[in-house]
Order: C-alpha cells, then sequence, then structure tokens
C-alpha cells in the first residue's frame, strides 16, 4: 500500500488505517510504522504459494495483512491487490474463483473512494462477501448432494464438488486472515510454520472431500446413532442431519439401545468405554455413508420385524387420536365458530386434562390447588397440603413462550369450576387499575341477568366463582408503573385464586411475586410428545408431514408448539407434504432470535467448535455473537480467553506447545489491544459507530480464532467468570474521587496534582499518620492528629489513604482500641477546615449545557435540593449559628474557631446570589 | 508540622535555589506586561514553586491567601460534576481534568466568568487576573480549541498561566499564544545543594554519601528528594551508615509483579499479574508509570539482548494506553508479549533467521 501521510493532524478516524498494517511502507511516518508493529518492513517471500504474482496476477488477489506482502508493490496508482491469505487451506488450493471475483467488486468501488477509507473499505467488502456468497453457496452444494443420483457419477461428480465446498472455504478465510492486524514479520513466519506443522501432524481433513451418497429414502429409520469425535469431511451438525434427513435418530450417548457409533477422530473416553461396556457397532466415516447407500428403504421392508411393530403402534395411536379428536369437533355444540376459520392454535387446543401433552404433572398441580381452593379459603390459607401448595394464594407459572402455559390455566381454572377473567398485556395495569378498577372480589351480575347457563365471550360459563388470570406478568412495564407491587398486595389477601403467567422466573422484575406465589415451572416438551401431537392433527388437515420433519420443525421452532402450528398451517396453503429439506428452509425462514447471555455467548466463542476446521459458520456468524451483546461480549472474552486448552496446541508437546501456547496468546491480547483502539474511536468524540464490525473481528472473533479450545466452562478450576473489569473500574473511580478530594484539601500546603499525590505524599505520610497507630496504638493519637491538621486532612481523608494504600501498605491492621481513641479523640476536639463542600452549603448546582434528562424509570433523581426553603430564610441567619447545617449542637463544636483556615461560615444565604 | 518539603519551599523569587537566569526572567516579566505562559517540566522541578513565586512577585504577599470554593455542575446526564478553585483575590486556580469530559464546558463556564469581570481591587498593582490552568496537557482537544480564542479575547481582562508535564498534547494554536517557559529538573549538584539548605534549616548535618544516594534515587524529582530525606532522617537519625532507602509502597508492588513476570511464562501467571495491575490500576497508580516501573525492573532482570525488544514494546503500548479506553487490556498485551519474547530466548528459538 502506498504510503500515506499521517501528519495531518486530525488524529481521530485516520488511526484506523494503520490496524490493516496499511502504512508499511511509509518510511517517512515513523509513527505510522510504530503503531502498526512492524519492525521490518522488508518484503520476504515466506509463502510458497503455488501462483505466480505477475502484475496481470496482481488484481485477483486479496491482500488483507500487509505484512505479509511479498512483492515491493510499484508506487504507481495501482489499486492494492488482493489476496487471500490462506496458508492452511493450501495444500487442496482450489481455483481461486471466488476471491476474484470479489476483489474485483472490491477494487471498482475502492476506486471511486477517496484514498484514506481505502483499506477499511476493502475489509467491508470482503466482509460483505462473505455474507452474502457463502449462503447460496451452501444451498448450492445442498442441492447438488440431492440431486447427485446414482453411483457411476461419483468419479465425475466428485470434482465439480470439491471445487464447490472449497471456495467457500477460500472465502471463509479472508475472516482469519483479516484478522492478522498488526502482525510482525517474525510471528506471521513463525505461524506459518507452525500452521503447515500442525496441519502435518493433526491431518485435518479434507472438508467436503466425501460425496453423501443418494440413500432410499428412510432407510435408516429405527435406527439410532451416536456420534463421536471430529469426522474428516463433515462437521458434525452436518453429519447429524445427514443421520436424521434419512428417518434416523441421533443420540448424545450411547446406550444399550443404541445401534450404530459413528467414531471419529479424537473421540471421548467416556464415549469409547460405554461402546465397550455395551458392545456396540461402531461405524467409521466411510461405513456410514456406505450403510446409507446400501441400506434398504423402509417401503422396501428393509426393516426389521421389532421396529416395524414399534412403529405400526405409533401410528395406530395416532389414528385413534385423531378420530378422536374428529368426534370431538363434531360434539361439540358448545363452540359456535366454524372449526375452519380458527386458528389451529386454537383449534386444537386442549379440551381435557387427557389431552394436556406437556408438563402433565405441573398442570395437575394447578388442578388440585384450584379444586382445594374453597377448603384453603376456609381455614385461611394454613392447612399447606399434599404438596405445600394450600398455603398460597396465588400461583406463579413461568416458562418459554409456545408451551401451553395460557392454555393449561384456563383449561384448569374451567375444569376446576372457575370462571376466569384474564388480564394480558394489552390491558393496562398500572398499580390504581389494579387495585380499583378489577373488582374481583364482585361476583358479576352477567350470570344473574341472564341465568343460569350463560357463557362468557369465549364459551366459559359463568359461575359463581372466578379466577384471575395475569397473562404476561413480566411485560408490566413502563406505563404500568407499580402494577406488580399492587398486583402482590391483592395477591396477600385475594379471596379468589390468581393465576400469574411470566415467561422469565428470574426478572427483576417478578422478585415480589416470590414469596407470595407458588412457583410452577413449566418446561419445553420434548420432541416425542410433541411429535404424536402434530402428528395427530396433521392428517385432519390432509397433510403429508414424515415424522423427521416435524422433528427438524420442533427443533427449529425450539419446542414451541404454537410455532409449530403456524408454520404449518401456512405451508398448508400452497402444499399438502413436506419434505425434510422444506423444514429446514421454513425453519431458518421463521427462526427466533435466540438471545444468549454472555456468558453461553463466551463459553461458545471459546468453545472447540466455533473454530475448527469442519464449522461451517461464517465471520458474518461469529460477529452475529458480539453484536447480542457488544458491550459485555468483548469484556467477558478479554476475562476469560486466557482459560482455555487451545485446539491448536493440542498435537504439540513439551517446549513447542508452550511457545505456540504463548505466541497464540500474544497474538490473542493484540488483537484485544487493537479492539480497544476500535473501541476508543466508537466511543470517542466522534463516535465512528460504523466501526463495530471492526470491533467485533478485533475484539472477539480474533481473540477467540487464536485460542479457542476446551475448558472454559463453568466449574473446574478454570471456571468462567464475570469481567472483573466493571468492578476494578469503579473501584477505581471511587478512590480517585477519594484522593481527589485529599488533594484539594491539602491544596493549600501542597502544590503537587492527584497522582503526585498519591505517588508520594500517600507513602510519605504514611509512616507518620497510619504507621504509629499500627505501632504504638493509641500512645500516638495526638501525634497523627497534629500531623493531620497540618494537612487539613480529616478523618475521611485520613480513611482514604489508609485504603490507598498497596502492598505492604494495604490491610493494615489498627487495633480497634487505638482506632476507636484516634476517632474519640478527632471529633472531640477541633480540626481546621480549608473549605466545605458545596453541596454543605446548599449550593445549586449549574445546569451545562445538553439533552433533556433521559427518559428512564432509573434515572429520576429524588434528591433535589430544598432551595425555596433556604430563600426565605431571614438576613439575621447569618449569625445565628443554630441555623447553620455544619454546626452540630450536641458537639459544641465552633465553626469559626481556627483563624488558620480560612473557614468560610458565610452561609447559603449570602453565597446565594 | 509539614513535612520539610511544604514547610521550607521558596516563597518568593529570590528565594529559588536553583535556574536563577529563569528567575531573573519571570521577575522582569512580572513588573512589565505579562504573557500567557506555559510552564512545562517533569514532576518535582519546581513549577508550581515557580508559578507561585511569580504571582507573589506581581500581586505582592495577597497571592498568598487561598482559599477553595467548589462549583458543582450538572451533566447533562444529570450527574453532579465537582469542580474545585483555589483562588486568592488575584488568581485562580482550576483543574479541569476533574469534569472528565466536560471539561471544555467547565472551562468555558468558569473563564467567561472571570474574564467579564473587571478587577476589583483598585489598589493591585495588575489591572489583569490570572487563571493558573494545572494539569494542562490532560485537557481535552475540545476544550483546549476553547481555550484558543478565550485567551485573545479577553487579554486585557485575564492571563492564563498553564501548568503542564509536557507540551506534546497541547494543540499548536495554544503554544503559539503561550511563553513558553521550560523548568529543567535540577541536577545533583543543584538537588544536593537544596538537600544542605533544608538540613541546615532543620539542625543536622547530611553526610555527602547520604545526599549522593538521594539525589541518585529521586532521579531529578525534588519533592521524592525531600521526601525521601526526611523518611531516611526518621529511620536512622544520624544518617551514617549502610542507608536503605525505603520505595513507595507502588513501587515494590510493580517490582514484584516484575518478578512475577520473569520467574514464569504461563496463561496463570497472565492471570496473577492481571490482578496485581487491577489492584495498582484501582489504587490510582497511572497505567504509564506502571508500565515505566515494571518495564525497567525486567529489563534489569533478563538478557541484555531482550532488552532492546522489551523496551520497544513497552513503548509501544504506553502509545495505545494512550490512545485507548481500557489500560489494563494494553498492559496484558505487553505482558503476554515480553513472556513470549522471553520463553522463545530461554528455549533458543532463533527467530533471527527468518528476518
Amino acid at each position: 500500500m502506498a504510503p500515506k501521510t499521517n501528519k495531518s493532524g486530525k488524529g481521530g478516524g485516520k488511526d484506523i488505517r494503520t490496524f490493516f498494517g496499511g502504512s508499511q511502507k511509509s518510511s517517512g511516518s515513523g509513527s505510522a510504522a510504530y503503531l502498526t508493529g512492524c519492525r521490518s518492513s522488508k518484503p520476504i517471500n515466506t509463502d510458497s504459494d503455488d501462483e505466480p504474482i505477475g502484475p496481470s496476477k496482481l488484481t485477483g488477489r486479496m491482500v488483507l495483512d500487509g505484512s505479509e506482502d511479498e512483492n515491493p508493490r510499484p508506487p504507481q496508482k495501482r489499486k492494492a491487490p488482493l489476496r487471500v491469505d490462506d496458508d492452511e487451506s493450501r495444500e487442496d488450493s482450489p481455483p481461486r474463483k471466488k476471491a476474484s471475483i470479489s476483489s474485483t467488486k472490491a477494487n471498482v468501488r475502492k476506486s471511486v473512494k477517496p484514498r484514506k477509507d481505502e483499506d477499511y473499505e476493502i475489509e467491508k467488502s470482503s466482509s460483505e462477501e462473505d455474507f452474502i456468497d457463502d449462503e447460496p453457496d451452501d444451498i448450492k452444494t445442498k442441492v447438488k448432494r440431492k440431486s447427485s443420483s446414482s453411483k457411476k457419477e461419483k468419479a465425475t461428480k466428485s470434482e465439480p464438488e470439491n471445487k464447490k465446498v472449497a471456495p467457500t472455504k477460500a472465502a471463509a478465510k479472508p475472516k482469519s486472515a483479516n484478522l492478522h492486524l498488526h502482525r510482525s514479520l517474525i510471528t506471521n513466519i513463525f505461524d506459518s510454520w507452525a500452521a503447515i506443522k500442525a496441519a502435518k501432524l493433526a491431518g485435518p481433513s479434507a472438508p467436503g472431500s466425501k460425496q453423501v451418497p443418494d440413500g432410499a429414502p428412510n432407510c435408516l429409520l429405527g435406527l439410532s446413532f451416536v456420534f463421536t469425535g471430529e469426522l474428516s469431511s463433515f462437521s458434525r451438525e452436518e453429519a447429524v442431519d445427514l443421520a436424521k434427513r434419512f428417518g434416523g435418530r441421533v443420540v448424545l450417548q450411547p446406550s444399550s439401545k443404541t445401534d450404530f457409533v459413528v467414531l471419529g477422530d479424537d473421540a471421548g473416553p467416556a464415549k469409547l468405554a460405554a461402546i465397550k461396556k455395551h458392545g456396540l457397532k461402531t461405524l467409521s466415516e466411510d461405513e456410514f455413508l456406505n450403510l446409507i447407500a446400501t441400506r434398504e428403504g423402509a417401503d422396501e421392508g428393509g426393516l426389521d420385524a421389532k421396529t416395524k411393530k414399534k412403529l405400526e403402534k405409533e401410528q395406530q395411536e395416532i389414528r385413534k387420536a385423531a378420530k378422536e379428536m374428529e368426534k370431538r369437533e363434531n360434539s361439540s355444540s358448545h363452540v359456535q365458530l366454524d372449526p375452519s376459520i380458527q386458528l389451529w392454535t386454537t383449534r386444537y387446543a386442549p379440551q381435557s386434562l387427557k389431552e394436556i401433552c406437556g408438563n402433565k404433572g405441573q398442570v395437575e398441580k394447578l388442578l388440585q390447588w384450584l379444586n382445594d381452593w374453597p377448603s384453603s379459603l376456609k381455614s385461611g390459607f394454613k392447612k399447606p397440603g399434599k404438596i405445600g401448595m394450600n398455603i398460597f394464594r396465588g400461583v406463579l407459572i413461568t416458562g418459554p413462550p409456545g408451551i401451553g402455559k395460557t392454555t393449561s390455566a384456563h383449561l384448569c381454572a374451567k375444569l376446576a369450576g372457575f370462571t376466569p377473567i384474564e388480564l394480558n398485556a394489552s390491558d393496562t395495569r398500572s398499580k390504581k387499575l389494579v387495585e380499583n378498577g378489577m373488582n374481583i372480589n364482585n361476583t358479576s351480575l352477567d350470570g344473574f341477568i341472564h341465568g343460569a347457563g350463560s357463557t362468557n365471550s369465549v364459551g366459559v360459563p359463568i359461575t359463581g366463582k372466578t379466577c384471575l388470570i395475569m397473562d404476561e406478568v413480566d411485560g408490566m412495564s413502563a406505563g404500568d408503573r407499580g402494577g406488580v407491587g399492587a398486583l402482590n398486595a391483592i395477591i396477600k389477601k385475594s379471596k379468589i385464586p390468581i393465576i400469574c403467567i411470566a415467561n422469565d422466573r428470574g426478572a427483576q422484575k417478578l422478585k415480589p411475586l416470590m414469596s407470595t406465589t407458588f412457583s410452577l415451572n413449566f418446561s419445553r416438551w420434548d420432541s416425542n410428545t410433541h411429535r404424536k401431537l402434530v402428528l395427530t392433527n396433521a392428517p385432519d388437515q390432509g397433510m403429508k408431514v414424515p415424522a423427521n420433519v416435524v422433528d427438524q420443525l420442533i427443533q427449529g421452532s425450539q419446542s414451541d408448539i404454537r410455532q409449530v402450528l403456524n408454520m404449518l398451517s401456512t405451508w398448508k396453503l400452497s402444499s399438502d407434504s413436506m419434505d425434510f429439506d422444506e423444514s429446514k428452509s421454513l425453519v431458518k425462514m421463521n427462526e427466533k432470535y435466540a438471545i444468549m447471555t454472555p456468558f453461553d455467548i463466551t463459553s461458545k466463542i471459546l468453545g472447540p467448535y466455533l473454530f475448527s476446521s469442519t464449522a461451517r459458520e461464517t465471520l458474518g456468524d461469529k460477529m452475529e455473537l458480539y453484536f447480542q451483546d457488544h458491550s459485555f461480549v468483548p469484556l467477558f472474552i478479554q476475562e476469560n480467553y486466557l482459560k482455555s486448552q487451545p485446539a491448536r496446541v493440542r498435537n504439540l508437546d513439551g517446549p513447542e506447545k508452550e511457545l505456540k501456547h504463548l505466541q497464540l496468546m500474544e497474538q490473542a491480547s493484540a488483537s484485544i489491544s487493537d479492539g480497544d483502539l476500535v473501541d476508543s474511536l466508537i466511543h470517542g468524540p466522534e463516535q465512528h459507530w460504523g466501526l463495530m464490525p471492526l470491533h467485533a473481528v478485533c475484539s472477539t472473533v480474533r481473540p477467540a480464532s487464536c485460542l479457542y479450545g476446551s475448558g472454559v466452562h463453568f466449574g473446574g478450576p478454570n471456571s468462567m467468570s464475570f469481567p472483573q473489569w466493571l468492578g476494578q473500574n469503579s473501584k477505581k473511580n471511587k478512590l480517585a474521587r477519594q484522593l481527589a478530594d485529599v488533594q484539594v484539601r491539602m491544596r493549600l500546603k501542597v502544590s503537587s496534582d492527584k497522582a503526585e499525590i498519591r505517588q508520594s505524599y500517600v507513602p510519605a505520610l504514611f509512616p507518620y499518620i497510619v504507621r504509629p497507630l499500627v505501632d504504638e496504638g493509641a500512645g500516638a493519637v495526638d501525634k497523627v492528629i497534629e500531623r493531620m491538621d497540618a494537612y487539613y486532612l480529616s478523618k475521611e481523608d485520613w480513611e482514604t489513604i489508609v485504603e490507598l494504600g498497596v502492598g505492604e501498605n494495604k490491610d493494615v491492621k489498627i487495633a480497634s482500641a487505638a482506632k476507636s481513641s484516634f476517632t474519640r479523640k478527632y471529633n472531640g476536639s477541633d480540626h481546621p477546615i480549608p473549605f466545605h463542600k458545596a453541596q454543605d452549603l446548599g449550593k445549586m448546582p449549574k445546569k451545562l449545557t445538553g439533552g433533556p434528562a433521559p427518559d428512564l424509570e432509573e434515572a429520576f433523581i429524588d434528591d433535589i435540593p430544598d432551595d425555596e426553603e433556604e430563600d426565605v430564610k431571614p438576613k439575621e441567619s447569618i449569625d445565628d449559628i443554630s441555623g447553620d447545617k455544619l454546626i452540630q449542637a450536641p458537639k459544641k463544636r465552633k465553626a469559626v474557631g481556627t483563624t488558620k483556615a480560612k473557614t468560610k461560615t458565610k452561609t447559603k444565604t449570602s453565597k446565594k446570589s | 508540622m509539614s513535612l520539610w518539603v511544604d514547610k521550607y519551599r521558596p516563597k518568593n523569587l529570590q528565594e529559588l535555589h536553583y535556574h536563577h537566569a529563569l528567575s531573573k526572567r519571570l521577575k522582569s516579566l512580572a513588573s512589565g506586561d505579562f504573557p500567557h505562559i506555559l510552564f512545562y517540566g517533569p514532576s518535582g522541578a519546581g513549577k508550581k514553586t515557580r508559578i507561585a513565586c511569580t504571582l507573589r512577585e506581581i500581586y505582592g504577599p495577597g497571592a498568598e491567601k487561598l482559599k477553595i470554593d467548589q462549583r458543582i455542575f450538572l451533566s447533562p446526564s444529570r450527574r453532579k460534576l465537582e469542580i474545585n478553585l483555589t483562588q486568592s483575590n488575584y488568581h485562580i486556580e482550576i483543574t479541569p481534568s476533574e469534569a472528565g469530559n466536560y471539561d471544555r464546558v467547565v472551562i468555558q463556564e468558569i473563564l467567561k466568568e472571570i474574564a467579564q469581570t473587571q478587577q476589583v481591587d483598585l489598589n493591585a498593582k495588575q489591572r489583569f487576573k490570572i487563571v493558573v490552568i494545572n494539569e494542562a496537557d490532560s485537557l481535552s482537544r475540545d476544550a483546549q480549541a476553547a481555550l484558543r480564542r478565550t485567551m485573545e479575547k479577553y487579554m486585557s481582562n485575564m492571563r492564563i498561566i498553564l501548568c503542564a508535564n509536557s507540551t506534546s498534547r497541547l494543540i499548536a494554536p495554544i503554544k503559539s499564544r503561550c511563553l513558553l517557559v521550560r523548568v529543567a529538573a535540577p541536577n545533583a549538584d543543584e538537588m544536593a545543594a537544596v538537600l544542605n539548605s533544608v538540613a541546615g534549616r532543620e539542625n543536622f548535618q547530611l553526610p555527602e554519601e547520604a545526599a549522593r544516594q538521594i539525589v541518585e534515587d529521586s532521579n531529578g524529582n525534588m519533592r521524592k528528594a525531600l521526601l525521601v530525606m526526611e523518611a531516611l532522617k526518621m529511620q536512622s537519625p544520624n544518617l551514617t551508615g549502610p542507608l536503605t532507602i525505603a520505595k513507595p509502597d507502588w513501587e515494590t508492588y510493580c517490582h514484584k509483579v516484575a518478578d512475577l513476570i520473569v520467574s514464569e511464562q504461563s496463561p496463570s501467571r497472565i492471570m496473577e499479574v492481571r490482578n496485581k495491575f487491577y489492584e495498582l490500576l484501582s489504587h490510582c497508580i497511572p497505567p504509564t508509570v506502571i508500565l515505566k516501573t515494571v518495564a525497567e525492573r525486567v529489563v534489569e532482570r533478563v538478557d541484555e539482548s531482550l532488552k532492546a525488544d522489551i523496551m520497544h514494546w513497552a513503548a509501544f503500548y504506553e502509545t495505545r494506553m494512550r490512545i485507548g479506553n481500557k489500560k489494563i487490556y494494553h498492559l496484558e498485551a505487553w505482558v503476554v508479549k515480553v513472556m513470549s519474547l522471553y520463553k522463545q530466548f530461554f528455549y533458543g528459538f532463533d527467530m533471527s533467521s527468518f528476518d
């Protein structure tokens, strides 16, 4: 890259250039070279790349790491050549089609852009390329696999297949290449050298090199598989997917019922032991593929008798259930609505306890509680009952969405003979309304007017008994201020059962409810129950949905039955059947944004899978993890990145391992340091929020790409921890504030600034005002106080000085007798005061220009100084000591005592102007 | 009963022990037209002392009658900012870095307020007031820009004295509006002279050997030298025989960190070092001081061939620390770098053939 002037002073935004090693050649501007951390800009050809570097080819290559630049660049205006820096996948280097396409695109764009943005432009365009190109490519591969039909074609097919997959790899590589910021030549060379070596040792695999056989549909039906270790050409996910596609069942732990274990490299020892114990059949990857190719499909009688029988039975059950459902629909008279216009979720909602599918135990508990309600009301909620539930007047149901919480609550209320009154997030539920508007203790006149047998709008008969269902309690916010508190108050004295429903048990908002309600936790259903339900309902609509497709839907929606039914009913509009791939894409389309906690994100990023050679996540996917919580994730990474057992050094030993490990840590920490520089641009005065993707890479992705591996978990010696930085930073701020107080008090005597006070005076004063109390005890108190008065130090300042000590001055032990005598003596005597704090004088803060106060609940400040009161004070109060806040009567302290200190006993009133 | 360093602080320009030429110049400036002045030099060289003496020279003893006042400002996010002002009738002293990010607004508020009122005391020797801005090198760029025009506009009412450790963080327009006065650290002889004069006023004899050791240890920092001398005197009243100069708590702690780095290089050790760094940082030791102290100690303890590299990287990460927000990241990156270098050296990996 051509030299750029670094001196034009605007600083700020332009520093970013240096992150990409952009100014290597700028021998003129020393500071730039200095920043990039390259001690030598000597061009060296380390990469024995098979492609010649001619000017004609230059445009087709992507240089993302300036320091690895082979050719001294001609100083013409030619655009920076782009090169894919993939030293690891070099062996199987395919024609670099993709790279060239992307780079030409980048070039076109670049040529219009002003020079200074160029480096970032490259970065952006290449990552965009990733976003756009990877996905279609994936799909293409999949399609290819599906369509590659007969075995004859295998030979001819395998090559294009290769081609297809490899570019994905190549496109994926720049990510890691991008990350090679600030890397000196040495590390680079070491790196590539080590990478080759590691490659030889580990023999990582040729991803995508094998072809998926075109087996008969459902050929693995009834078989259960366990995968362990790393396969050579498929990632774990792909292999599992494959097994499921052909109807197989994939379980996590091998048991005696497992049919096959597919073994890869580095299989877990526990699983190997289980294999031995149960005498399970093991398959290699090739054998697994072979099994798919040769085994007969379910339709052709490839199943053994036992499985067949089992399947038959399942089918029968489903048919039976479907029939019942039909019967019920026909007979139900009270449903006035035509079932065909109802949502499926309403239509197939359970009508009796028997039909409830998941969380049966919890639902039964709820029903029991409702049934016991009259008797427990009578006993004044004194008798706990069998499960201790009858002492509560309310129940809090929690669980993820779409598993039937509301449905169960309504059903139970109905079955127990209560009329449910439901309030949900669509109603305002502020304190006032909850208190006054609900009238829940009244009996409704509704039934009286309409006579017996009348029903409310949803068809539930109105009885004398009502039950309040507070749905979406955790949604009580903003407008519903005080709602939860009021609800809690009502629960405490309610005469009707109250069922609260929420998603997140641990929410801060629900804390008050915890003690007053019985907590029922609903969990996600297992996919078996789920599948049965869907399979029961689907034929009713004339749909043909195979079991493995349903599984896919369930898994994709995270066991959200409501979503599965909605997806199916939407799908029904266009087609009556669905196959595996369609279900996959449907799920992808309807994907819910799963929010992970920073802990989960950290263990995922630093875990062994995200960066392994068979992983299929794109750079975008990895960055997405950062964007889930962009303020916390970098902190977590920084806190925990040293705790892994890096996968990259797994195959090394002895000193080599240690060295490589240090090398990796060095890269990671350097990248984190880069990240901080980017962060200061983002949060600096100019707020370059556009740099966030770069921050994601520098602070999160690249450090993790160096040090990913096992070991970062909860528990264990290297357990993941919450970032210390937050606590330490606030501690620092607190002490800095206190130090500022000390400094300003000492200012009349001492000229130094805060840093000098800390570095020179605190250690120097320590032997005079703290040490004597430790060594001599109470006898030294007078000396200490005298010294403190010389510097106008107060008792709080003394404490600050004690607190500021590190090393041997930390945690000094002062005998309690000495300390209490010190406190007594200090409080019992007069001390010079250099000044009064402005707040003590009741001064009004002056507002600095800026926007309005943030509209946050937490941001309300109550301590608005009561100035009106002060203003009306008469003038005489200047001499009236009793009115002075600073003079406390019982201690008989004189405020105007010392002349040495310019105690400003001017009162607030005079200062008020 | 204050410490000697404060007890025997020179009160006027005549009493100053060294940089006599500078004192002379300040004296003549005080009587004539007084420009804006930027005092710069290392800490402990006597900048503030000279400023105080100059003020006294201009306004007489009235400038020594200091009082402290506190202003509260409310930041846009409703956080209260407390700004301390030290003032006499003739001058006012502010430390804008207390306001953090809002230093610009605070500077504008206070400076305008001062500049818009005239000197009230008719007997004052000069018609202008003086504003002393401490820690001028930590002023944000915006605040410095805000200062530019004010300095010219209100010249008739107000003069500014800036006090900084180095001029590199000040923008050129500010520097061009000021008279730059460098207060260099005293040399060994000058320091010894000061020490002897203080010893004389305290009525004891300072042995030459002790004086030499103190001067060597304090590294041109007069304040430190005086504090050390007082501490030594307390330890061994006759100041003879072998003296061990007690290091401040944070310095010994930094040395411990350096020893940790050299004795073992492993992830767990890095985390241990990180905790120690946090301890230092949270106790208000500036990160640059930490890095400098640790680096110097590490360099003492490693092989000759590594020294240059270690210092290079220390300088490298020090720059980044100044640019960045989270100092610990850069400190840690440096530690890992040093460990890696050390380990490579230890195992005799010769990387030079690649270079």
